[in-house]
């Protein structure tokens, strides 16, 4: 019986009927002997050694900064000709009247930096720490930043490098806020109660007045909480973590009475606000650090002298904010900053006491990961000494 | 006894963007019972409306159908109609056995209706040892057949059937048509039952009809009918013979040429 | 005449079988690729950041932060596992709500028209701005998360059962009208089925989405979970245990796809897109 022959279909071996499985393999497999992972390992490797190759070539360079033109000769009171400058300044912060951030909107627009050859680009940080990254990245050279939080950031497990040149603050803006009506008139009266505080756990200033009071913290139900006042009004929680120069006010304005608590009353010691820079640049430009702080410093006098021209000032930055309230901000850490030591020595005085006493309240509340090696290290008064002669500040 | 099916100029147009398709015009049938009827007709002469309006599917436009003196919606209420498409549309996760309950799950009777057991029907259509086996795991001509099963599980006296091997290779479809012919006098054995069996293959036309229906082209009416007196039972032998091919015949010339 | 179940005439003939136990070769044909791949992308990254002398406090090479995970690796597990509880619980009731929507879209185009809109808006908001309203109006424990979550697989989930109900089989739809089967037997003999794969397919979707909502909310309020150690972290600057938490997120999440799959595999075994075998 004639059948219909195919091209290359092997002939099945003449025992037996029909095509087995097994011939087919024999002779229908023609794939190279080669494994089939050896291409894709080698398409994978081939990357990597151009890396390899890559990064031995780039590692004999220095790590670049991010300031440009900033290969100035370091001339600490250079005075006649100043190199131009420029830098990157970060506040901490949303645009709002912190008195660092009101001394860097002055002396943008009043021209102090310029006077002192510096071409300042100010950035504002939108998420917790941002500040610090880009310190790090290189992308801003100083921003400001809490004196509490200069510590902690030095004491983590891997540290940031962060060292504070000025102390605004000369006392924090920490403290608690509760409704006036709630019947809370001490700390003891926490007890039972709840309260709210920001960030990942209470802060050491709330444990201190604790203590201070000698109230049973176990009494004290804590919870973790956002920035929304509301928790406040709507009695979410009857103790609230807040900075005495900003919750108040708005709530005040917003028609709730508020009780405040200051660590300060309870003896705690607390700082607030400062300008920091990375340990690399203020060894590198300590001529810059010290110009900027001058115009800053500047700016904050001027806005001392002339408050309503400064407001108007911050506002351009933060146009959306309300004028009253920025204006209490400003006065209450205006007085914040004529306390103490600054009052004869000027404005971002600071003493090694007052870091001591603050890194032995922050290690006895376990505030810090980790014991400081060299306390000194995270703050220099270098320019403070060279632009202050009894506490006046030297212009230009 | 009167006829089982009885269609009186059965009209239906179709709405189509506009310009209204008229696909049967003034259609008259008869059909007796326990016949066995292949409605035959070139492409998109109204085979398959004709059918749906049988089953109670479509509403016609004019005329009427009735189905032992009842609306074809009464007889499919009564469950008197079993319905085979060309799709066997089985439930892809049920079981074959499953698929053939489906019916009896989703109209659950009090014993007033005979039945066929689930079980029977496979046993009927040759599928018994597959019924936990899924769709998927079937041919297309086993599927078919657990569609034919799940169609009689009331025991309907008409089974109406649109093409139900069309979509089979022709191995398959030649060996169905047989198959069909032996579950249909198996089943009939319990009570008549009449088949409308719409094809566009001739030799399926002749091979299990007493009765060929031809239609015309759209609009579709009744061209020639045709009686097919080849013996029963049938085989394939019956494809040879002279008989048969001169009905294929007759059947190819009414087709191809244009009516008067 | 003889059945031929399986497969037709003209599939393939079997290659040779392979060589050692088929399942063990199923297991490394599907973890192995992966794994190598991944630790080749590891290598590559540790020396990237060594030899380029990137800040830690930037990009930690992985050694770091496989040192920082293996320090206390029950810390990082049990907040994943909180995390994971509010995102499943959020998911299944975020699903319920969509499924319970889409058997009254599916069924009333009226519905449909009202109902969509509304759930397009829940969609376009961002999580970050309803987060803080929900912990006022839910309080400082689980719910906020769980809602959060919940919001986030609404939409995938509602959307692809209204599509799934809808995509029945036209053929099996006559049938069953055939049968004068009710609306609610139509639902449950045909929609229901017909959806599975829609909704396993929204499963999958849905799954990491609410794990992010979950952390995404722990930002927000709360003590646990790995979004509060992510928030902190990064707040610290700490990458070495941010780093970790999120291979820890990470790891979670390929850990309940891959559940999903398997399940999807048994109960769809019937549906074409798993009946295709290399």
């Amino acid at each position: 019986m004639p059948h219909a022959t195919l091209r290359n279909v092997p002939e099945p071996p003449p025992s037996g009927g029909g095509i087995h499985a097994a011939d087919f393999r024999l002779r229908c497999s023609n794939t190279a002997s080669r494994p089939t992972w050896l291409k894709p390992l080698l398409l994978l490797l081939l990357p990597i050694l151009l890396v390899l190759l890559a990064a031995c070539e780039d590692s004999e360079q220095p790590a670049t900064t991010a300031t440009s033109a900033a290969t100035a000769t370091p001339a600490p009171t250079a005075e006649a000709t100043l190199a131009p400058t420029s830098l990157t300044f970060m506040a901490g912060f949303k645009p709002q009247a912190n008195l660092p951030f009101v001394g860097a909107y002055v002396a943008q627009e009043k021209g102090f930096f310029q006077e002192q050859g510096l071409t300042v680009n100010i950035e504002h940080s939108r998420t917790s720490g941002e500040e610090f990254r880009f310190l790090v990245a290189g992308n801003a050279q100083i921003t400001t930043a809490d004196a509490s939080v200069v510590l902690e950031r030095r004491s983590g497990d891997p540290a940031v490098p962060v060292v504070a040149f000025a102390l605004i603050g000369q006392t924090g803006q920490q403290g608690f806020a509760v409704l006036a009506d709630s019947g809370i008139e001490t700390p003891k009266d926490w007890e039972g109660k709840t309260a709210g505080y920001k960030g990942s756990k209470p802060t050491p200033d709330y444990l201190a007045i604790l203590d201070a009071a000698g109230v049973d913290r176990s009494k004290i139900q804590e919870v973790r909480v956002g920035f929304e006042p509301q928790v406040l009004t709507e009695k979410k929680v009857d103790v609230l973590a807040v900075f005495l120069s900003n919750e108040p006010d708005t709530l005040g304005r917003l028609g709730y009475q508020v009780r405040t608590f200051d660590p300060a009353d309870y003896g705690v010691p607390t700082l607030g606000l400062t300008y920091a820079t990375s340990e690399s640049y203020l060894q590198e430009h300590p001529d810059i650090v010290q110009r900027f702080l001058k115009a800053a410093l500047k700016g904050i006098y001027y806005a001392k002298e002339n408050p309503d021209e400064a407001i108007d000032i911050v506002l351009r930055y933060a146009p959306g904010e309300d004028r009253e309230h920025q204006r209490f901000m400003f006065e209450t850490e205006l007085a914040a900053a004529l306390a103490g030591d600054a009052q004869e020595n000027g404005i971002g005085w600071m003493t090694a006491q007052q870091w001591q006493a603050l890194y032995d309240m922050l290690q006895r509340y376990q505030a810090l990961s980790g014991p400081l090696a060299d306390l000194s290290a995270a703050y220099s008064d270098q320019a403070l000494r060279n632009i202050y002669t009894n506490g006046q500040l030297q212009w230009p | 006894m009167a006829e089982h099916i009885l269609v009186e100029g059965l009209s239906k147009v179709f709405p189509h963007r506009g310009r209204p398709l008229e696909v049967l015009c003034r259609l008259e049938l008869r059909v007796d019972w326990g016949e066995f009827v292949s409605v035959i007709g070139p492409s998109g002469c109204g085979k398959s409306t004709l059918l749906r309006i049988v089953g109670g599917l479509l509403e016609p436009t004019a005329g009427r159908v009735h189905i032992d003196g009842r609306s074809p919606r009464e007889a499919q209420k009564d469950k008197d109609i079993g319905l085979v498409f060309q799709d066997p549309s089985l439930l892809p996760w049920r079981t074959v056995l499953g698929n053939v309950k489906l019916p009896l799950e989703v109209n659950p009777t009090d014993g007033r209706r005979p039945l066929f057991q689930p079980k029977e029907l496979l046993e009927l259509v040759g599928l018994s040892a597959f019924a936990d086996y899924h769709p998927h795991q079937l041919s297309g001509g086993m599927q078919q057949r657990v569609a034919i099963a799940r169609a009689l599980v009331f025991q309907p006296s008409l089974l109406l059937m649109d093409e139900p091997f069309g979509a089979l290779d022709e191995i398959t479809r030649s060996t169905m048509r047989y198959e069909l012919l032996r579950i249909w006098q198996s089943a009939r054995s319990q009570r008549p039952k009449t088949v409308l069996f719409v094809t566009h293959s001739i030799a399926e036309a002749i091979t299990v009809a007493d009765r060929v229906v031809v239609l015309t082209p759209r609009p579709g009416q009744v061209r020639a009918v045709i009686d097919i007196e080849l013996p029963r039972p049938r085989d394939e032998s019956l494809e040879r013979s002279g008989q048969f091919l001169e009905y294929a015949q007759q059947l190819r010339n009414l087709l191809k040429e244009e009516p008067q | 005449m003889t059945d031929v179940p399986l497969r037709e005439p003209w599939e393939p003939l079997a290659l040779a079988p392979p060589r050692w136990n088929g399942a063990l070769r199923a297991v490394a044909g599907y973890a192995l690729p992966p794994t190598v791949a991944l630790a080749i992308g590891l290598l590559f990254w540790e020396v990237w950041t060594r030899t380029r002398d990137i800040s830690v406090l930037l990009v930690p090479p992985p050694s770091r932060v496989i040192d920082r995970f293996l320090d206390r690796p029950g810390f990082f597990l049990g907040e994943g596992m909180t995390t994971l509880y509010e995102a499943l619980l959020g998911l299944a009731l975020g699903a319920a709500v969509a499924i319970a929507a889409a058997v009254l879209m599916a069924h009333s185009r009226l519905a449909e028209r009202a109902l969509f809109p509304l759930a397009i808006l829940v969609k376009v908001t961002p999580v970050v701005a309803v987060a803080p309203l929900l912990v006022i109006w839910f309080g400082f424990g689980l719910w906020p998360k769980v809602c959060v979550a919940a919001l986030i697989s609404f939409f995938p989930f509602l959307v692809n059962a209204v599509t799934g109900f809808r995509s029945v089989n036209p053929g099996a739809m006559e049938f069953a009208r055939s049968l004068r089967a009710s609306p609610f037997q139509v639902f449950l003999k045909l929609r229901a089925p017909s959806a599975l794969p829609y909704l396993f397919a929204a499963l999958k979707v849905s799954l990491p989405l609410s794990l992010i909502g979950a952390v995404v909310a722990e930002w927000f309020s709360g003590d646990k979970g790995l979004g509060l150690v992510i928030f902190t972290a990064n707040y610290q600057l700490d990458t070495p245990t941010l780093f970790a938490a999120i291979a820890v997120l990470a790891v979670i999440g390929v850990a309940l796809n891959t559940a999903a799959s398997l399940v999807e595999r048994r109960v769809l075994f019937w549906h074409e897109a798993f009946r295709e075998q290399d």
